[in-house]
């Protein structure tokens, strides 16, 4: 990384931090070594051991975002929050999108939907276009539904095509690789890498919603639709950021964290959860948040293909 | 052959897809944020020439094809076939020309080179970094602005052409880079 786009990384994350102080969004610092975590199935995570000169040891783990934190915060302070904090995510083998030690913005909004959250993203990209005029975002933003998406560039309606079986059938005729053994999710998520996610618009700051609800995630569902309230935003072409808008049922939330940990069991290292931790929704304020990978944000702004190109001492050379 | 989890797959192995042998260009990891994660693999056909983009979940099992590197002697071609020798049997192959489109320009007669071999099959001819060449074609220095560090094109002996600096001469050797077939240095021979 040169000492030129150190700077501009510098200057790039003052000017995230100005446009949130400047909306009266508290900044938080929260432990990057904790305890437990919440069970996300699709994740893999960071080991490590405090050892005590006399006593037990105890296990505690590098946090693969800072959800955990900012959410025990908000059941205690509904104000509006942010963060920008390092987060771990192991097994994420190669690519020029991933570096296993990675900084993440996480934002959340108190009384905000997540179209409300794109439409605070959208003013945060026009701010970082108008604070730094070498920034080579798009200046175009555009929304687009999951389901239009599919229509545009895998040439059927998700909606028409709800079930595992119609959707390993619409996968053959497009000649992509299926597998006897997928679950709806894996299927859905062959055609979506295979032929959507690569034609999806670039040059553009593109708002991907509302993602079929049967991928479990603490989104609110879209009532009476096979929709949940969550977007990712894709900037040229990369992933960038997902919003949700929050789930507070705590019932809803107990379900999903026991699936979660049961379909966790599969990998690779296992990690305590705190059994008590879904009673932090009982009093949940109604909000919704948004993540933003700043690593990737960063490649966008300086217009740089590969993420070791905007971190200094990248952990992988083997790409 | 051998099983492989797609997400081990390196650059440069060769695997079957759908019975056809395929070098792996590249491969980039893509995880969706939930659920598993997976490949996405851009594969050339060995027999073909044609590019192939794929997706795998990680978890999916891929035929790797174990190969064997041969040093072989090229020894001459008849326009549609390259003919190697085996410098350990002796047996002689054809390997068509449509199969070494990128690595015909550093042929030479009589030069060994490592070739990838599944069977009786080549999947393809391994270049060193960087080969020497010598120019046959090249016109007389042209003067001009040479601080902007003036160049020209010059042929060399396999019908490649090169981009040179001006100072080459007609005869001299020349370092390339097979990968960019890109001029690197004169070599004094």
């Amino acid at each position: 990384m040169t000492i030129e786009n150190i700077k501009k990384r510098n200057k790039i994350t003052k000017t995230v931090k100005e446009f949130f102080d400047s909306k009266n969004y508290l900044e938080l610092e929260t432990p990057i070594l904790s305890p437990t975590l919440i069970p996300e199935s699709s994740l893999e995570i960071f080991s490590t051991t405090n050892t005590h000169p006399y006593k037990k040891n105890r296990t505690s783990y590098l946090v693969p975002s800072p959800e955990i934190w900012l959410k025990k915060f908000l059941s205690e302070n509904p104000v509006n929050i942010y963060e920008i904090s390092k987060c771990f995510r192991n097994s994420e083998q190669y690519g020029k999108q991933h570096n296993p030690e990675f900084t993440m913005l996480e934002y959340y909004t108190m009384n905000y939907n997540y179209l409300d959250t794109l439409k605070l993203t959208k003013q945060l990209i026009d701010y970082i276009n108008k604070e730094l005029t070498w920034s080579k975002l798009p200046k175009k933003s555009l929304v687009m539904s999951m389901e239009n998406a599919f229509i545009a560039y895998a040439g059927f309606s998700l909606k028409d095509n709800y079930t595992i079986k119609l959707l390993h059938k619409r996968a053959t005729e497009l000649n992509i690789h299926t597998s006897d053994n997928d679950n709806w999710e894996t299927a859905f998520n062959r055609i979506f890498i295979d032929i959507v996610e690569p034609n999806l618009p670039k040059n553009v700051n593109l708002f991907l919603t509302d993602f079929p609800s049967k991928i479990p995630t603490l989104a609110k569902e879209i009532t009476d639709t096979p929709w949940a309230q969550r977007w990712e935003l894709y900037i040229n072409g990369i992933e960038c950021g997902n919003c949700y808008t929050e789930e507070v049922d705590s019932k809803i939330v107990n379900e999903y964290f026991h699936k979660e940990a049961n379909a966790r069991l599969n990998s690779i290292t296992q990690h305590e959860i705190d059994p008590n931790y879904h009673t932090i929704f009982a009093n949940f304020p109604n909000c919704s948040g948004g993540a933003i990978g700043i690593d990737r944000l960063i490649m966008g702004i300086l217009g740089i293909e590969n993420i070791q190109g905007v971190i200094l001492f990248p952990s992988h050379d083997n790409i | 052959m051998s099983q492989i989890k797609a997400g081990a797959l390196e650059k440069n192995m060769f695997i079957l897809e759908k019975d056809i042998p395929y070098l792996v260009v590249d491969r980039e990891f893509v995880n969706p944020g939930k659920g598993s994660s997976f490949v996405r693999m851009k594969l050339k056909n060995q027999r073909s020439g044609a590019a192939l983009k794929i997706t795998h979940k990680s978890q999916d099992n891929i035929e790797e094809i174990d190969v064997e590197e041969q040093n072989c002697q090229y020894l001459y071609t008849d326009g549609e076939n390259f003919v190697f020798m085996n410098n350990e049997t002796y047996d002689q192959f054809e390997v068509a020309t449509t199969a070494l489109e990128d690595e015909k320009w550093f042929l030479i007669e009589g030069e060994t080179y490592k070739i990838v071999r599944w069977d009786e099959e080549t999947l393809g001819l391994k270049l060193p970094p960087k080969m020497d060449l010598v120019v046959t074609e090249a016109e007389d220095g042209i003067k001009g602005d040479t601080v902007q560090g003036a160049s020209k094109y010059v042929k060399v002996g396999t019908g490649l052409t090169v981009k040179v600096p001006i100072f080459i001469k007609q005869g001299e050797t020349i370092r390339i880079n097979t990968d960019t077939k890109e001029y690197q240095e004169r070599i004094n021979k």
